[in-house]
């Protein structure tokens, strides 16, 4: 195993939608997952992602997206809360990849602008996970009433996020190191 | 079960890479009946990890370990 490799964790900002709230969530995690050391992290905006509509799954792979989700060892997923559901594109994006995505760690950060954090958005993108081959975290973000959370700018107003962020994050990282670990030294019987 | 018997090398590195997951694709074997497993429905997909550079591969299972 080459352990001088950096845990590499993208943080995927789950929605096109304008004045996303979630922007501002997703920005906080990638400041936060980055203070850790020896961690990689980077913003995924799945607007960024050129794909087609036309058709979906690995048959539509963005080479930039699929290289990144290859080197990945864990994901921050971070979705709004759009009807109980998730967003639609979150999903025609994470659709593209499997092999890329096989005993890697996730954890989801849920975003409503009302008092339930996303749980319910959360509970939905679980069996997405499992069918992916991403294995979950049981630590959880949920970012209750967002647009209370930040100001306009972006800036953080709650402060007690960092702190709960920082156990969801030591806990994706700890997955994140015992998978890797895991795909390349422990063969299948 | 996994079944294919030699290891598979890293497009990248070259060096031996690890089998650690095996799924079933059910729509290859609607493309391909004659792939699937009789057993299983479907065609089973092996997923590989390199431990040099972290890279992932798959391949179809081709036959008993």
């Amino acid at each position: 195993m080459n352990d001088s490799r950096p845990l590499v964790i993208p943080v995927i900002l789950g929605t096109p939608r304008q004045g996303r709230m979630s922007e501002h969530v997703a920005k906080l995690l990638v400041s936060e997952v980055g203070m850790f050391p020896g961690v990689m992290t980077e913003l995924v905006d799945i607007t960024k992602i050129p794909l087609p509509v036309g058709d979906a799954g690995e048959a539509i792979k963005n080479p930039e997206f699929s290289g990144l989700c290859d080197r990945a060892d864990a994901f921050v997923i971070v979705a709004p809360e759009y009807n109980h559901g998730y967003p639609g594109l979150l999903k025609h994006v994470l659709d593209t990849n499997l092999k890329e995505y096989i005993h890697k760690a996730v954890g989801i950060v849920g975003v409503s602008a009302g008092p339930f954090g996303g749980t319910r958005v959360v509970q939905n993108l679980l069996p997405v996970m499992r069918e992916l081959g991403l294995v979950t975290i049981f630590w959880d973000g949920n970012f209750s009433q967002v647009q209370k959370a930040f100001d306009a700018n972006g800036n953080l107003l709650d402060k007690a996020y960092p702190r709960r962020l920082e156990k969801f994050i030591k806990e994706l990282i700890w997955m994140g190191t015992v998978l890797r670990y895991g795909r390349e030294n422990v063969s299948q019987v | 079960m996994s079944t294919n018997k030699q290891k598979m090398k890293c497009p990248q590195c070259g060096v031996d890479m690890n089998l650690h997951a095996e799924k079933i694709d059910y729509s290859a074997a609607l493309r391909e009946p004659e792939s699937a497993d009789p057993a299983l429905g479907g065609v089973i997909e092996e997923f590989h990890s390199c431990p040099e550079c972290g890279g992932s591969a798959s391949r179809r299972s081709d036959g008993p370990r």
